[in-house]
């Protein structure tokens, strides 16, 4: 029997992550049967007008196909900091997230959002979880969300490998955008994302965690590469995934090479000599 | 007055002259010229040529690329510094480097459909006098506490301020949506056409010999005016050739094949020009001769964002889009003007309308453009010598083509000029 837990307002996600340091995470091999929920969210428009800047979304009404995560996202977090739950919060890092926008939303329209977790399987480096998130209007899915977090403990390597697929060499045009990321780029994400994770933070706060820097959130490099495809990519019917591969260490800059197909583009983000391969995002409609 | 019943035909556009202040290297001899006092000074100088002191003319239509906000209204005080009658209206664009020539192809359209009889296209830059912005955070502390109705509120917003917060934010060359500078895309295009820098250098050399010339035998006479003690353009190099040209370090593109060198590439610079355009009637009314009529034009812009074509491939777009309207073929040419915002950008743009592939795959058509007669492409120089104030080339080429049809006895010549945001504005004149 599911536990419904319906919370009134977005989790503290600055206490979660201030308690989540003090937890460690069941050893158990099961996911509570839990599904948090919070329903009539409405945007809030300056906070979304500060996400789109901040992303390079343009502000026009409708929502980023990446702005339901953020209210998804607080509830993520409430999931995996519970009690019996079988992954310690503090170092999952998020490897893969999967968005299927089934039609634009309307930067007016009143949200329910659930979120549960589901699949804990092993990883080459840990173990997997996925967060599946559930964003209706109205009774009618508008948008759907499962992101991929790994803790970092036994390795599996036996376990599955879910591997992007290759973007290929270098096109003979050779452009594509080169973002310069400053040492400030996590605080600023952090700031319209509500996502202060240490990690993303300052270096300070992310060494103990195991970063020689601060690393840019994935969801930020993610909402920049979409942003940047723009009107490429239909507003209904988007399935678009990532895998993140190598965290970026701030500051640093980053190139995005991409390679459009008929309803499909394919992404990297690599460093700026192509030297190391960040994310790889696809896109299918 | 009674409106007309019927479309007025088309009417023929002539081009009755120009002026423009020699172009200086930024940080030099207008170092602390604003864009309004080199605009100013040629029109006025346009004014004097011409006899227009006390004339309200249609419009003068003029911009600048790097602009600072006081100057939201650039074009209209000018117009009320100069011997203008007061009443002419005046009114900004901006095009990147396109904006000169687009400035001349509203005021030709205007005069072709009879809007209006005469009118002054026009476009200064300033790279030294460049706006300087305060930081992102700054100015968005300094609004939330201009926002802010109580004093105690403003003074909680500006408690947001931090040290950072006070560096400025300096203009930057770049692409928004890239992060490339101009220069960095070419790089890629021009190793992707395979442009060599041998190539490069000599039509650099050229240039420069070329605008040399051209000053020596008096060609610009009657098109600059001198300023802040200046009489050329700061930039020319009469004694420039491929071996000097040779000896610099590139600075735009990657490792061995990197071909780029501030000798081929344009620099930053300051100037301004100006055109002064009209109908027929009017012209014979003032009795000023045509030197040339301004026929037809066209822009185009392409995609480069994600690498799919570079920055400045739009005019090579374009011009088959005006060729085909004109029905012309590239070779119906006495002059070819070839904006030259680098050497590469030239050797690019001719490469492409040769390559049977890129004009069937990328311009539609069923076989290539062909080549250009090289000895008539930009005869009097062009931007490498003579610099690029970014929205005053479009004037500086559109005059000295008119006079040098005129000059020619006759002729037909095409203007190209590419600019940022992957765009590209050309157009054709013919005496």
């Amino acid at each position: 029997m599911t536990k419904e837990i319906t919370l009134e307002s977005a989790p503290d996600l600055r206490r979660i992550y201030a308690t989540a340091a003090l937890r460690r995470g069941s050893s158990s091999d099961t996911l509570p049967d839990v599904r948090v929920s919070r329903a009539g969210i409405r945007v809030d428009l300056d906070q979304l007008v500060a996400y789109s800047h901040v992303c390079r979304f343009p502000v026009d009404g409708i929502l980023p196909a990446t702005y339901p995560h953020l209210v998804a996202f607080p509830l993520q977090m409430s999931v995996m900091s519970g009690d019996r739950f079988p992954l310690p919060l503090m170092g999952a890092v998020h490897v893969e997230n999967r968005i299927e926008v089934r039609r634009p939303i309307g930067t007016d329209e009143v949200l329910d959002v659930s979120v549960w977790a589901q699949d804990l399987r092993p990883h080459r480096r840990g173990r997997q979880v996925d967060l599946l998130s559930e964003v209706s209007v109205r009774g009618e899915v508008v948008w759907t969300g499962v992101s991929t977090y790994l803790s970092r403990s036994r390795e599996h390597p036996e376990a599955p490998v879910s591997e992007p697929p290759s973007v290929g060499p270098l096109g003979s045009g050779g452009g594509g955008p080169v973002w310069r990321l400053g040492e400030g780029t996590g605080r600023a994400y952090a700031a319209v994302s509500g996502d202060w994770n240490p990690i993303h933070v300052h270096a300070l706060t992310a060494r103990p965690l195991g970063f020689p820097s601060a690393i840019a959130h994935g969801m930020y490099t993610y909402a920049r590469t979409l942003s940047s495809l723009g009107p490429r990519l239909p507003g209904a019917g988007l399935t678009s995934r990532v895998w993140f591969r190598k965290p970026v260490r701030l500051p640093s800059t980053v190139r995005l090479r991409s390679v459009f197909e008929v309803g499909r583009t394919l992404s990297a983000l690599e460093g700026a000599r192509g030297e190391v391969e960040h994310a790889v995002v696809e896109n299918t409609w | 007055m009674a409106p007309h019943s019927t479309p007025r035909t088309s009417r023929r556009v002539a081009v009755l002259g120009g002026n423009r202040i020699p172009f200086a290297r930024s940080n030099g001899k207008y170092a602390k010229a604003s864009n309004q006092d080199m605009l100013t000074a040629t029109v006025d100088g346009l004014v004097a040529r011409y006899g227009l002191a006390g004339e309200r003319l249609g419009e003068v239509v003029a911009g600048a690329v790097l602009k600072h906000s006081r100057d939201f209204n650039l074009t209209r005080e000018t117009v009320l510094g100069t011997r203008l009658d007061p009443r002419t209206p005046a009114y900004d664009i901006q095009q990147a480097c396109g904006t000169g020539l687009e400035a001349a192809i509203l005021v030709a359209n205007k005069i072709a459909v009879g809007q209006v009889d005469a009118g002054i296209a026009g476009g200064v830059d300033s790279a030294s006098d460049a706006p300087i912005a305060v930081s992102e955070g700054l100015r968005q502390t300094l609004l939330a506490a201009n926002r802010a109705r109580s004093a105690v509120d403003r003074a909680k917003a500006l408690a947001g301020l931090r040290p950072g917060h006070l560096l400025p934010a300096i203009p930057e060359n770049v692409e928004p949506r890239t992060g490339l500078s101009m220069g960095e895309h070419m790089a890629l295009t021009a190793a992707q056409w395979g442009i060599t820098r041998e190539a490069q250098d000599e039509l650099a050399a050229a240039s420069h010999q070329k605008l040399a010339a051209a000053y020596d035998r008096g060609f610009f006479d009657d098109l600059v005016t001198p300023y802040l003690g200046v009489s050329r353009d700061t930039n020319l190099r009469p004694d420039s050739s491929v071996e000097k040209l040779s000896t610099l370090k590139p600075v735009f593109g990657k490792g061995d094949g990197a071909t780029m060198t501030a000798g081929n590439s344009t620099p930053l610079t300051d100037g301004a020009s100006a055109v002064l355009l009209a109908s027929e009637d009017w012209a014979a009314e003032h009795r000023l001769t045509p030197l040339a009529w301004f026929v037809d034009a066209e822009t185009a812009a392409v995609d480069y964002v994600h690498g799919e074509e570079g920055l400045l491939m739009a005019p090579a777009y374009a011009v088959p889009r005006l060729l085909a309207r004109n029905g012309l073929s590239l070779q119906d040419f006495d002059f070819y003007e070839i904006h030259e915002a680098f050497a590469a950008t030239v050797l690019t743009t001719l490469k492409a309308w040769e390559d049977p592939d890129f004009c069937k795959a990328r311009l539609g058509l069923d076989g290539p453009l062909g080549s250009i007669d090289r000895s008539k492409l930009n005869v009097n120089g062009s931007s490498l010598a003579a610099g690029h104030p970014f929205a005053a080339t479009g004037g500086r080429i559109v005059a000295s083509l008119a006079k040098q049809l005129n000059e020619a006895g006759g002729g037909r010549g095409l203007i190209s000029i590419c600019a940022a945001g992957g765009q590209g504005v050309v157009a054709i004149l013919e005496a």
